[in-house]
Order: structure tokens, then sequence, then C-alpha cells
């Protein structure tokens, strides 16, 4: 379901009022992690594991477009909006998980 | 429903025949059409008729003047697609002080390599006064910090809080400088261009007029150019000012994001005129060409331009094919080439051209500098595809010499020089960067190198090192120099450049290998993780034996031309292990 989700996210460059956003309140840690882990496996480095440490720029064979796709793609699935000078401050996984865990606090 | 309309009902169409950039706007604010800014879902976020970009610009220049600005001071101002850029921008034209037009960060992690920049440009152009979208606020105090010389940073608010002031206006005239472009350039070492308005008015007069775009009062331009490059400032801000036209912006994140909504924007204005580097058509067909809106309508658009990079074009006839059931026109692409030095454009194809290719035997190209047809164009290790660029614009001369100097006949590859009025003075305080480039007599040394052919300029690559990936300058010696820094390899163990596969720009950096043969591994890694941390741009790491070395210059300086012709001759093995992604 989450996963069938995603897709039709990645492939909707334009209907964005069919988006499928988790909208239903509570999100878990576990679900924001679950779901950058998942961005980002395609770009892991050898058997190096992605984790919450991983340093997402320099730990993974990701480049600067790629990486704003995944960015999108996290506040397109858990309706945030990360101002820019917060995501130029992020660095690794789990301040990429806590940022859009505290932005879903706000709403 | 646009929010303004294509045509002015009441307001005689001039086009670009104006002296100044504040003689513009104040035409233009007499009519009824302006600029209206869209999110990516096509919702708008705000719009200003011209009339309005005018009496905001004058209340921000009063306040500017009351609060003390001498003419001709410099106000960095980050170039979001917003309406606080355009309050500082035509402000500073209204209170005779120059705007320095910036960028904004790229992303994650990038907030070192932000302000570091900041700060380099801060010291280039000399800036009084640093402003900022709000969430840019903190970035820009802490680069301001250094430099007791800003008297003034921070939001739009820190505008708005200034006391409104009864003083007289002092807008920049014909004679005035008009704005600080960086653009080109190193980030380490960032060159100002001068963009005075003299030669900005000839440039859009040779850009708006027959052998340029010909706009007319019924053209509209949509765009999501950012603003702080020469194609979205110039381009698709002063060319549409100059002759009236109302425009339709989304910002150049809002189109990463969602690419078909530049379309849908085209479609539903009724719009004729929108550019696009070559990778914007790439990012338009890859991700909106399996989700095309059955309504789409693209055949109101006349002019498609490509500028910017290479004119690819593959690219270009995919996104014809994949938008030709909406209604697009191959005919209309208009294949350009201009830079920031002439502040805009140089050439321009020809009205309903197309794109125009000529196919050369590459392997003649490299080793004589001679343009040759190929035998077999569909042999593609030896046949390349390049686009004609189009012809100089009026009032402008270009040439294409060779090492000697001498001008160069058809199909001779050399580099590239243009001379004419639309050429900057020079680069703001750098007298000697200015040398290098401007002759005594006026004749600007693109940097470029090409051929022509009847008329025609193709542009086969750069003289210089440059990188450009995805529409985005990268030079050489910031990703070697990024390296070094980091205490990875020695200082020239290193060698960074790109290699074309026909569709785009790819980095490559060659490294010394002075490190046990176990710890080759991590040397890749960490090489390609420093670029990639700094730079934000992915590379491929090619190990090169201490015992072979790389390869010098005559007089001692790195060759990254020879690097370059190594690998590509596969003297540098490619590392087995670790591929690193595409």
């Amino acid at each position: 379901m989450l996963r069938e989700a995603t897709n039709s996210i990645v492939e909707n460059d334009d209907i964005s009022d069919t988006l499928v956003t988790i909208d239903r309140g509570a999100v878990t840690r576990a679900e924001v992690m679950g779901e950058i882990c998942h961005h980002l496996a395609p770009f892991q480095i050898g058997e190096k594991p992605i984790n919450g440490a991983t340093v997402i720029t320099k730990d993974l064979a990701i480049d600067s477009l790629a990486v704003m796709d995944m960015v999108m793609e996290i506040e397109d699935r858990f309706d945030v909006s990360i101002p820019m000078n917060v995501v130029a401050e992020i660095y690794t996984v789990d301040e990429l998980a806590d940022t859009v865990l505290k932005l879903r606090a706000k709403r | 429903m646009p929010t303004f309309p294509t045509l002015n009902t009441r307001l005689a169409h001039r086009r670009a025949d104006f002296r100044s950039v504040p003689e513009m706007l104040n035409y233009a604010a007499q009519g009824e059409t302006g600029v209206t800014f869209y999110n990516a879902k096509g919702e708008i976020l705000s719009a200003l008729s011209w009339h309005d970009v005018r009496a905001r610009a004058h209340v921000v220049a009063r306040k500017l003047i009351g609060a003390g600005f001498e003419k001709g001071e410099r106000i960095l101002i980050t170039a979001d697609t917003w309406p606080g850029f355009f309050d500082i921008f035509f402000g500073c034209q209204y209170a005779g002080l120059l705007p320095v037009p910036v960028s904004i960060p790229v992303g994650i992690g990038g907030k070192d390599a932000y302000l570091d920049q900041l700060r380099r440009q801060i010291a280039a152009s000399g800036a009084v006064a640093a402003i900022g979208i709000e969430e840019l606020a903190g970035f820009i105090a802490e680069a301001a910090k250094e430099f007791p010389a800003i008297r003034l940073h921070g939001g739009m608010d820190v505008i708005d809080t200034l006391p409104d002031a009864a003083v007289d206006l002092r807008p920049l005239g014909p004679d005035d400088d008009c704005y600080i472009q960086f653009s080109s350039g190193s980030t380490r070492h960032p060159h100002g261009v001068r963009i005075v308005q003299r030669a900005l008015m000839a440039n859009l007069d040779a850009m708006t007029g027959p052998g340029g775009l010909s706009l007319t009062a019924a053209d509209r331009t949509v765009s999501w150019l950012p603003l702080y490059h020469d194609m979205g400032l110039v381009g698709f801000l002063m060319a549409p000012l100059s002759c009236q036209c109302s425009i339709d912006y989304l910002t150049p994140r809002d189109f990463a994001r969602r690419p078909m909504q530049w379309l849908n924007l085209i479609s539903r204005n009724r719009a004729t005129v929108a550019y696009s580097p070559s990778f914007g058509y790439d990012l338009a067909t890859r991700r909106g060409g399996n989700q095309i809106p059955p309504d789409l309508d693209l055949s109101s658009w006349r002019h498609a331009g490509i500028g910017g990079d290479m004119v690819r074009a593959d690219v270009l006839d995919r996104f014809a094919e994949t938008f030709a059931p909406s209604g697009f026109n191959p005919k209309i692409f208009i294949p350009s080439y201009g830079m920031a030095e002439v502040c805009l454009a140089i050439t321009f194809g020809p009205d309903l051209g197309g794109v125009r290719t000529d196919t050369i035997d590459r392997v003649i190209l490299a080793s004589e500098q001679r343009a040759q047809p190929a035998t077999d164009p569909t042999d593609l290790l030896r046949a390349r595809r390049f686009v004609l660029c189009g012809r100089v614009v009026p009032h402008h001369r270009l040439e294409v010499r060779g090492p000697d100097g001498k001008i160069l006949p058809d199909r001779r590859v050399g580099r590239i020089f243009v001379q004419g009025p639309s050429i900057m003075p020079g680069y703001f305080n750098d007298e000697a960067a200015t040398r290098e480039i401007l002759s005594a007599d006026g004749w600007l040394d693109t940097g470029d190198l090409g051929y022509t052919l009847a008329g025609d300029i193709v542009v086969t690559g750069r003289a210089k090192d440059l990188i450009i990936v995805n529409g985005r300058n990268i030079w050489p010696q910031d990703i070697e120099w990024t390296i070094e820094a980091k205490r990875i390899v020695k200082t020239e163990d290193c060698a960074a450049f790109s290699v074309d596969n026909g569709e785009g720009e790819r980095v490559v950096v060659a490294v010394l290998a002075r490190v046990a043969a176990d710890h080759r591994d991590d040397l890749v890694r960490d090489v390609a993780g420093a670029v990639r941390e700094a730079i934000s741009v992915d590379c491929e790491v090619v190990l090169v034996p201490p015992t072979m070395g790389l390869p010098k210059t005559s007089s001692g300086k790195l060759s990254r031309a020879r690097t370059r012709a190594n690998y590509l001759a596969g003297l540098y093995k490619p590392v087995p292990s670790k591929p690193v992604a595409a």
C-alpha cells in the first residue's frame, strides 16, 4: 500500500491534486526512516549500510539533482515543506528524519 | 485565467528603444501587463502589474536614499523568483544603486559552501547591504559578520522598517552602470560582470528585434529560469519588460519538482516565448512524457529557445516527438548562444529554423581542429552531431580565430571572439581579469571553441576547462582545490575534467595513487565523497600510478586537457570494484 502510494508520486509530475500523502495524523519515526532509506538505497556505496548516521551527500553516490528529488519526494510524501535554510543544514539521515517529524508535529 | 493580459489595450507597443531600465519600467508601468508568480501546483502566489513593480520600487528607492546609501553603492540580493527581488532590483535602479543578484543554496548540507560563496561575492562586489528571502536572513547575517562595510542586512523586513523619506528619486541614467552579474568564473574567484545600461539596452534591442526574437505586442513569456543567471534575468525579465510583455514565473525548484507545470503554464496562458537549457527539455520529456494532460496545447508557443549550455539535438528531438501530439512544432526551436559578458545574447538561430545540425568526424575534429562532414553519420564512434546556433545579432561581429589570431575559414575550429555594443566594459574592480579576455579594441574572447558555417556559428566546446553539469558551471579548479584542501591528496596530485557522451557531461577526477594497494578503495571513496559534499556533483575517480604522473604543460602547470586525452585513450585503468552510480 505504501509502496503503491510512492509509485504514484514518482510518476506524477503534474497532477498534484491526485498526490497520495500519508495524512492520517501521527507518523512514526520508523516510517520516515524507512521512506528515506528506501529512496537512498539505489545510491548506496559498496556494502556499507545506510543508517541514521549516514552523511547523505558524502557517504552515498548521489548527485545534487538526485538529492533534490529525494527531498522533494519526502516532502510530498509526508506533506511538509522544509525551508531552504533548514535543508542546507541537514547532513545525515537522522537529521532529515528529525526535521520531517518536527514539521509534521507543527502542522 | 492569467492575471494580466497579454495585450496592452491602451499603451502603444515599443520594442526595446529605451535608454535605461528606469525608462523601460516607467513606460511599461502605463499599461495593463505584469508579472505573475506561480507555485508547483500552478496556483498563483502573487502578481504584480508593471505599474505595481514601479510603485513598490519607488517606495524602496526612497527608503534606501533616506537611509544614506550613496549613488553607485552595491546591494546584494538573493535572486529567488519572488516579489522581493523585484522590489530591490528596481528599487536600486531608482535609487542610483547597483543590485548584485546572487543564487540561493543548492540543497542538503549546502550551508558552508553557500556561506563561503556569499562571502566571496560580498568581497568581489564591495556590497554595503545584503538582502535575502526571509529563510536566508540568518545565513546572510552570518556571512555579513566579517564585513564591517555592510550597513544593512536581513530579509525584506529590514527594508520595510526603514523610514519613508521625502527625497527625490535618483534613477540610474543611460551613462550609468545597471547591476553586477555573477555567472561565469570560478566560485573561488568570482568575477562580477559590470552590466551597464547602454550595453544592456543594445543587447535588448538586438535580442528583441529582427535578427533576434522579433518580439511583438502579442508575445507572452513563461519562465522557470533562475534570476541570478543571465538567461533568466536578461532573457526573462529585462527583455519582456523592454517590450511591455507579461511574464508568468515558476521557481527553478518548482520546475525541477513538476517540470510539466512549465508546459502547463505555456498552454493555459497561451504563451509564445519560453527558453531552457537542453537539460530542462530533457527533464520535461523524462518526467512529463508519460503523464501528458489531454488538454495540453502548446500551439501558441512560437519561440522555444535553447541556451545556457551545449545545445543537444538528441534531447530536443525526443522532446519534439513526445509533445508533438500536444501541438508542439519542432520548427520553433531556436538554438542560441550567449554569455554574461555580452549581457546575454550573441547569436540566434533563424525564426522557424528548428534544430539544424552538422554531423562531423570527431576524430578529425580532435586531431586537426577541422569540422569535416562525417562519411558515415550513423557511425556513432566516428560521427558527432553539432547544432548550428545561428548568426550573430545585428550591430555585432563574430570571428573564429586560430592560435595566431588570424580569422579562420568555415569549418576550421578556433576560439570565438565577439565585438559590439553589448559587450561589458569589464569585470567589477578586476582590471587583470578584464584584460585577459577583453582587448583594447573591444573584442571579447569568449573562451569557447567553434567553427563557422555559412554565417552560422557552431559551438564545439570550451577552450577553458569549464565543466557544465545540468546547466551548472563547475570550475575544475574548485573540484581539485576541494580535494587538496581536505588533505586527501597533495597539491597538483589531482586533475578534474569532464567527458561528454553526447547527452551530457560527466565529471572525472584523476588522482595520483600515492597509497598502499589496500588503501586505494578508501582513496577513491574519500575523493568522491569530498567532491559530492563540497560541489554537489557526482564524479568518477580514476587512480593514476605515481610513476606515470599527471601530464604537465610546458610551463609546468597541470594539463587537464592532456589528462583527459589520456583517460579517453584508456591510459588510466578504470577502478575495478565500487562502480559509481551514473
